[in-house]
């Protein structure tokens, strides 16, 4: 390899290769840094709900007329519910869960307003509540009918048992998840409440929460005018199901109205649309980037032949091949290259410590560094080839023609 | 060691001919210095060019060597012009971003020595020319007779049975054309085979032969030059 010769022509015009070589240094701080940042939305999305989400639907109902008898049509609907061929199973509740909305609380193993408690997503259930989620009991059981009883909104007394995810337990009990179960905790500093089932996984309503795998269920009917439905359904039933239960729903009671339809899928696409859209934004921007570079390195190669076509002559007159002029723009665009990625290796490390301490993103996962380089290498001698072959078919007789 | 017969080279453009070489038939025997003379636009490069298997030619048959080169594929024309022919261009055609070690170093890569082979080859060819001193000078440092002369140690480096040279002196001044000329000549006379075009008289004499060149033919029947009286009359001139 002539890589001595190469190099020293090459720092006779050095002001194209530089740019280059900054250009891909550049590329590759923002790519890797942008992938890094598309790993993590897409680990946050990623992880699982627990549900069984492709069988899910929720849909509200709000009462408006002035006789609107909540609990007979709470009651009504959700035995007309559970009774349409199709669906598994249907609950009354306060929220859903990656919805956005719902109600938090604090738990805590001592008494005490001064206490801290943890923090956790709270729906309110019946009995129904495991199987229309589709969670995995644990420890423990399932609440049973007579647990259930009706809150209004104004109340403030709590029911004396709960069912709490794993990710909770962990939490109150950090020694051993699995002794959660029979413990006696405090919800509103000072009710007790016995912790009488852990479910496997279950997520709250905000994605964004880091407190958001910490769930506690309650046996409680809700009265607070409006409610939500969410509906389980038989694999693949879903999409037929809906229009049947909005039609059912508002031909049962016309005292109220049912509205915000939804599959738990697009309630899940809707919760991470932010994230969706920042991969899509981030990938087009790479691949922009990307295209950018190899343009560059076109361009800088293109004119390089072009400016050299009688040298490129006069060395296959000396005994060149086409193949070692191809190879020599092929080398000289790896030196340039590698110039590029060994400064985007220490540029890309510094803007993730610039990421992590002004944006508070996570570390680069180590093995991005060497893919992005070897893929920008792979990138620069893609796009130098087409100028390579065409310094590489510059006749012999150039040598002798040009003047 | 060089035959051509009946050798013919047409250019084609969209809708125009170029005969550049008609029926052009040439021998050349080892150790001879044949200059080639004519006219503008007669052929001497294109002549040229197929000897140093830069061009393929139309028609005809070439034997370098004994070896029919119609046969030889591209790269195999490319091995021959790096083992055995040496070239010397009119405009010296260094590499203006390699300074004279490297100038000369390029066809010794190709042949794949190694560095220190071409080392030892590179400083002696340097200095043969007389330019040892100034190997890291780049080319544009020199003046073209002293470029010319670097790239005379280039065609030599590889040592080559052929030097072919096109208009050697062409670019230069008259004082630097003689010292070129000089070099040339004791090139020829340590044994080495020279075709040198050219379209001064008085340098054509210098050879020991002039073939000259008049519409794409040889005109004057290979004629026997008084090479060596010549000689040193431009050298006392
Ligand atoms: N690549 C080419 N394409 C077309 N015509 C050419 C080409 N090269 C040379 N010619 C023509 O061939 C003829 C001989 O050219 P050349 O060998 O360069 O002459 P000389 O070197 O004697 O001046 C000229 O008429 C020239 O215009
Ligand atoms: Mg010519």
């Amino acid at each position: 390899m002539e890589i001595g010769p190469i190099w020293r022509a090459m720092m006779r015009n050095k002001t194209g290769a530089i740019l280059i070589a900054l250009q891909i240094a550049v590329t590759m701080a923002i790519m890797v840094n942008a992938i890094s940042i598309m790993q993590e939305k897409d680990r946050m999305m990623s992880r699982p709900s627990g549900l069984d989400e492709h069988n899910l639907f929720s849909i509200a109902s709000v009462g408006f007329a002035k006789d609107f008898n909540e609990r007979v049509t709470i009651e009504e609907d959700l035995a007309a519910l559970r009774a349409m061929p199709g669906i598994v199973n249907a609950i009354q509740s306060n929220a859903v869960p990656l919805s956005g909305s719902g109600w938090s609380m604090g738990l805590q193993t001592e008494p005490g307003a001064e206490i801290d408690g943890t923090g956790v997503g709270l729906y309110f259930v019946d009995e129904h509540g495991l199987d229309t989620y589709g969670v995995n009991l644990l420890a423990g059981e399932n609440f049973s009918a007579s647990d259930v009883a009706w809150r209004e909104r104004a109340a403030t007394e709590w029911p004396d048992k709960t069912i709490i995810t794993r990710a909770m337990a962990e939490a109150m009990f950090p020694d051993d998840w699995a002794s959660a179960l029979g413990k006696t905790v405090y919800i509103a500093d000072t009710q007790p409440i016995t912790i009488t089932g852990i479910v496997e996984k279950m997520q709250g309503s905000w994605p964004g929460w880091d407190g958001f795998e910490r769930v506690m269920l309650v046996p409680t009917h809700t009265l607070f005018g409006a409610t939500v439905y969410l509906i389980r359904t038989e694999p693949g039933m879903r999409d037929s199901v809906m229009p049947q239960v909005e039609e059912l729903l508002a031909d049962r009671n016309k005292d109220r109205i049912v509205r915000s339809m939804r599959s738990m899928d697009e309630i899940r696409e809707r919760s991470y649309r932010s994230e969706s859209s920042m991969i899509k934004i981030l990938t087009f921007t790479i691949v922009l980037l990307i295209a950018i570079t190899s343009l560059g390195i076109v361009g800088l190669a293109s004119f390089s032949v072009n400016r050299r076509t009688r040298q490129i002559g006069t060395r296959r007159a000396l005994g060149a091949s086409k193949l070692v002029i191809l190879r020599y723009f092929m080398t000289e665009n790896f030196i340039i290259s590698l110039g590029g990625v060994l400064l985007g290796a220490a540029l890309t490390v510094g803007l993730n410590i610039l990421m992590i301490e002004t944006f508070s993103l996570t570390r680069i996962t180590w093995y991005l560094v060497p893919v992005a380089m070897l893929l920008l290498l792979a990138v620069g001698q893609i796009a130098v080839f087409g100028p390579a072959r065409r310094a590489s078919s510059v006749p012999p007789a150039v040598a002798t023609r040009t003047v | 060691m060089l035959s051509m017969q009946n050798i013919s080279m047409v250019y084609r453009a969209d809708l125009v001919e170029t005969h550049a070489l008609r029926e052009f038939s040439l021998e050349v025997k080892e150790g001879e210095f044949v200059s080639v003379t004519g006219p503008s636009g007669s052929g001497k490069t294109t002549f040229l060019n197929i000897a140093g298997l830069l061009e393929q030619f139309t028609d005809g048959r070439y034997e370098l060597d004994g070896r029919d080169v119609s046969a030889l594929t591209d790269s195999e024309c490319s091995a021959v012009r790096n083992e055995k022919i040496g070239f010397v261009f009119q405009s010296f055609n260094l590499i203006p971003d390699l300074n004279l070690f490297d100038n000369v170093d390029v066809p010794l890569r190709y042949r794949g020595f190694n560095s220190a082979e071409r080392k030892r080859r590179i400083e002696k060819v340097l200095e043969t020319v007389g330019l040892a001193s100034r190997m890291k000078h780049l080319p544009s440092q020199l003046s073209g007779g002293q470029q010319q002369r670097v790239a005379i140690a280039r065609a030599l480096a590889g040592e080559p049975r052929f030097l072919l040279a096109d208009e050697p002196t062409g670019n230069l001044d008259s004082q630097m054309a003689l010292s070129v000329m000089e070099l040339i000549s004791e090139i020829n006379r340590s044994g080495t085979t020279i075709i040198m075009v050219t379209h001064d008289p008085v340098l054509a004499e210098m050879a020991s032969r002039n073939v000259h060149i008049l519409d794409g033919r040889v005109s004057n029947g290979d004629q026997e030059t008084t090479a060596e009286p010549l000689l040193s009359q431009v050298a006392t001139a």
